[in-house]
């Protein structure tokens, strides 16, 4: 067991070195300059090549990858060239939003494909079952951009009950404390909502598919013949064993949860980490984009070595084998 | 996970009560209480009260000198930090007059190269320090120190010193005399040597932080609050030397998504004010009952860029031609309506500078055509395109991302240049890359837009010297008289002195037509009614922001 979690361990980290280093070099190839703000830019060549050298993007491409691995490894996640400040500190910033978005859209995302995909495992073949394959595929198959624009259309402007964007309102500042969560909550509803749903659909189809064929085993028959009531043998017997290739499933909602974060963060205003990567490529802040992506690349990488672990843990054929 | 399951079905009055409790806060009122009804419009401005603004963009910092002059970086620091003197946006009659600010007056010694300014000893800064000519004076060191890298410092090239006389007296020392002297001497606000000096100038670039934690401001306004990604709020600086503005407590600047998302906002009563909307969106604006719409010109030129130095676009004769091929009145009256024209010179007409004498040429297919044939352009293959030597008179017309009309813009020249025989591919870049090509001059041509500043130097647009990384020749045009003439205004004493040489460049740019001139257009702002005094000019939309004042009960 200890062995397997230590070869898991090197390999999660060779393949962040790996995915950090592909993205350092990969980065680069992108026209474009971080001195480059905007058309009001009065920087004379001689202060463009101060900043240069002051950002240390005038030496070779190798010395700046080393620097900038080496300071990592450290701890140093270099300065921000758009925002003058650490890395870290823009990145602490915005972790918190993107953190709270993420969870809400995974319960979301989580409910939802548990209600839907026991529903349609137990009505088999039904007019729901059919029903709600297609509105899961439908969900699963919109591009979130889309969602999102409808989602604040239908109800933040034909139906204004929701705010379209930002994490607060105006006054926030102004509530009591209770207030204040409440506000966050209505600000989280749209987004957390169109994400969750973005993904529930693929979620929902692979519950169903696992508890339809849980449903099948000899224990069932067992829990059944002992008199157990139906609902009972489906959420507790059944839903327990069919969940355990969750932890899978759950590995791989992560990236589509920070991808995703990406662009509802940009559709919603939301402040957190893919809005600031995607300012980030914008101004060309080599540091900043290189800091949100590693930490994106360090979550996902870390959540496919918990669900590793978590299935030895729960699933004893994984473990003997 | 049953009975958590169950505990929600058996409770939709609780779910309910959630959502309502979540509708209500939404409901909260956005108005903290300030006046009451009674203190009506007919009353005057009235102190209190809060406006929402929408800004794409997001601030920068606190740092003028260390951060790019983007319109909302400008916005801010103009509003926290008071310059010597207030440039008036009155340029589009006559050289821009100036109103006295931290400075109560100025004088000139005789021989034009010593600028003295006089400040007013009622002004401190927000910790109750008064602001003296010490401030000016390290100011300017800052500005022109070379670990500070400041993208302004080069209008203080050719202040040699500047002096502090005493406390309330400063002397700007100048090496020659030229046009824009006042504006140079006055680029730049004055910033706090007593806070800000510990800071060595070498660290500036990397503790932007710092200086948002050491903030201390003698303008209008200060920084109430700061949400990363989400909004700014300015409050009012309680020790600004008018006791009379601002009226307004806080003015929240809200990051928006886009302009569509901000116009959303602005109709639903989010926002209260946007700098900026489409032509586009215009009738949905006046639609509103809630909005007012307000449009001036704007300082700012569109036109498509020749690379002078590409094959294609090396003869002014050929240049021309593409310019008479161009039909730029229906591009504008497709693109801007009533709120753009068909623009002749880098000077907007609306600017007393304007060479009036001068009219837009012509759309003339014609006289296109016969001079592409004079100078061999032929469609030798019957291919449609014209072409000469072997080669084809076809090319890439880059524009911006994210700028619509650009955008548009390159597609309707495709259109009109196939007429003549001229294939053109659009293509839109990202501005980050786009301006690396322009500065590296590896384009075909460009659809780009142009600020002149009210100083009306032609230098960084149009002088030889500044094709490449010092300067703003995009369209890397050369010219000896021209550069002759451009020097030879911006060295006038007076910027009215300029005049003479101005209309003489501006025709040969006309003649040369290193660029087309598209359009100039109007901007447009919309301003919910309940603000008061609003005022947004060519240069600000925050120009009179401590004059602005909101009435109650809406």
């Amino acid at each position: 067991m200890t062995t397997f979690l230590l070869r898991r361990l090197g390999a999660s980290l060779l393949l962040l070195l790996l995915v950090l280093t592909f993205l350092f070099f990969f980065l680069r190839l992108l026209p474009g300059n971080p001195i480059n703000a905007d058309e009001a830019q009065r920087l004379t060549a001689e202060q463009r090549q101060k900043l240069q050298r002051l950002y240390g993007l005038d030496r070779p491409l190798p010395d700046q990858y080393v620097t900038w691995i080496s300071s990592l490894a450290r701890g140093d996640w270099g300065t921000s060239l758009s925002q003058q400040r650490p890395v870290s500190a823009a990145l602490w910033d915005v972790l918190p939003a993107t953190v709270i978005l993420a969870s809400a859209a995974l319960g979301v995302e989580i409910a939802t494909a548990l209600l839907l995909g026991v529903l349609a495992a137990r009505r088999r073949g039904s007019a729901l079952d059919h029903a709600i394959r297609i509105t899961t595929l439908l969900f699963y198959s919109q591009p979130l951009f889309w969602l999102g624009l409808m989602a604040i259309l239908l109800f933040s402007y034909v139906w204004p009950v929701l705010p379209a964007s930002h994490m607060r309102s105006v006054d926030a500042e102004l509530m009591s404390p209770l207030g204040r969560f409440l506000d966050l909550l209505r600000h989280l509803v749209l987004p957390a909502t169109v994400m969750g749903l973005g993904t529930a659909g693929a979620t929902a189809r692979f519950i169903r598919g696992s508890l339809i064929e849980v449903m099948g085993q000899d224990y069932i028959r067992t829990a059944r013949a002992k008199g157990l009531s139906e609902r009972r043998v489906v959420w507790v017997h059944g839903l327990r064993n069919a969940l355990v290739p969750f932890t899978q499933v759950f590995a791989i909602s992560l990236p589509l949860l920070l991808s995703g974060s990406l662009i509802v963060e940009v559709v919603f205003s939301w402040p957190g980490l893919g809005r600031l990567a995607f300012q980030a490529i914008l101004t060309r802040d080599y540091p900043l984009i290189l800091g949100a992506t590693t930490l994106s690349a360090a979550v996902v990488i870390l959540g496919s070595f918990l669900a590793d672990v978590l299935q030895v843990l729960v699933d004893p054929r994984v473990r003997d084998a | 996970m049953l009975e958590k399951l169950k505990v929600f079905r058996a409770s939709p009055l609780a779910a309910l009560l959630v959502a309502g409790a979540l509708l209500a806060a939404g409901c909260d009122s956005r108005e903290p209480a300030a006046g009451t009804p009674a203190q009506s419009a007919a009353a005057g401005p009235r102190r209190g009260g809060t406006v929402v603004t929408g800004w794409t963009a997001e601030l920068g910092g606190v740092n003028d000198l260390i951060l790019p002059a983007t319109q909302l970086n400008r916005e801010v620091f103009y509003r926290i930090f008071l310059h010597l003197v207030e440039e008036q946006p009155d340029f589009q009659d006559h050289p821009p007059t100036f109103k006295p600010l931290l400075a109560k007056s100025y004088d000139w010694s005789p021989d034009h190269k010593a600028l003295t300014f006089h400040l007013r000893d009622d002004v401190v800064w927000s910790d109750g320090v008064p602001v003296t000519a010490e401030d000016v004076r390290w100011t300017w060191q800052a500005q022109v120190h070379p670990d500070v890298i400041w993208e302004g410092a080069d209008s203080k090239r050719w202040i040699r010193d500047v002096e502090a006389v005493d406390p309330h007296t400063v002397r700007f020392h100048f090496d020659r005399v030229y046009a824009k002297q006042l504006l140079d001497a006055n680029e730049g606000t004055v910033l706090p040597k007593h806070a800000w000096e510990k800071l060595p100038f070498a660290q500036w670039r990397e503790n932007g932080d710092w200086f948002r934690q050491h903030l201390v401001v003698d303008g209008p306004f200060t920084i109430a609050s700061w949400e990363p990604q989400q909004q700014v709020v300015l409050g009012r600086n309680e020790r600004y030397f008018d006791k009379n503005v601002p009226y307004l407590d806080r003015v929240v600047m809200r990051q928006i998504p886009d302009q569509a998302a901000g116009l959303t906002q602005l109709l639903n009563g989010e926002l209260d004010f946007l700098a900026q909307i489409a032509p586009r969106d215009v009738p949905r604006v006046k639609a509103s009952p809630r909005l007012d719409l307000v449009s001036y010109w704007a300082n700012l030129y569109v036109a498509a860029v020749w690379n002078n130095d590409h094959p294609l676009f090396k003869d002014p004769e050929v240049r021309r031609a593409l310019t008479l091929a161009i039909d730029r009145k229906t591009i504008v009256e497709t693109l801007l309506g009533e709120y753009g024209r068909v623009a002749d010179s880098p000077i907007a007409n609306s600017v007393w500078a304007h060479d009036d004498t001068l009219r837009p040429w012509p759309y003339d297919l014609a006289a296109a055509r016969r001079i592409l044939a004079a100078k061999g352009w032929r469609d030798s293959n019957g291919d449609g395109v014209l072409d000469k030597d072997g080669r084809p008179f076809a090319f890439e017309l880059a524009s911006n991302a994210g700028n619509q009309a650009r955008i548009d813009a390159t597609v309707m020249i495709q259109d009109q240049l196939k007429k003549v025989g001229i294939r053109v591919t659009p293509r839109v870049v990202d501005f980050n890359a786009l301006a690396d090509q322009i500065t590296a001059g590896k384009f075909d041509a460009v659809v780009f837009g142009y600020t002149l500043d009210t100083s009306l130097d032609l230098t960084g647009n149009f002088h030889s010297e500044s094709i490449g990384p010092d300067g703003n020749n995009s369209a890397r045009y050369r010219n000896p008289e021209a550069d002759r003439l451009i020097l030879k205004a911006a060295s006038q004493p007076e910027l009215i002195g300029m005049k003479v040489y101005l209309d003489q460049i501006q025709q040969i740019l006309h003649r040369d037509q290193p660029v087309t001139f598209l359009w100039e257009s109007q901007r447009l702002t919309a301003v919910n009614k309940r603000v008061k005094n609003a005022k947004p000019t060519p240069t600000y939309a925050f120009f009179n922001l401590r004059e602005w004042w909101v009435e109650p009960g809406h």
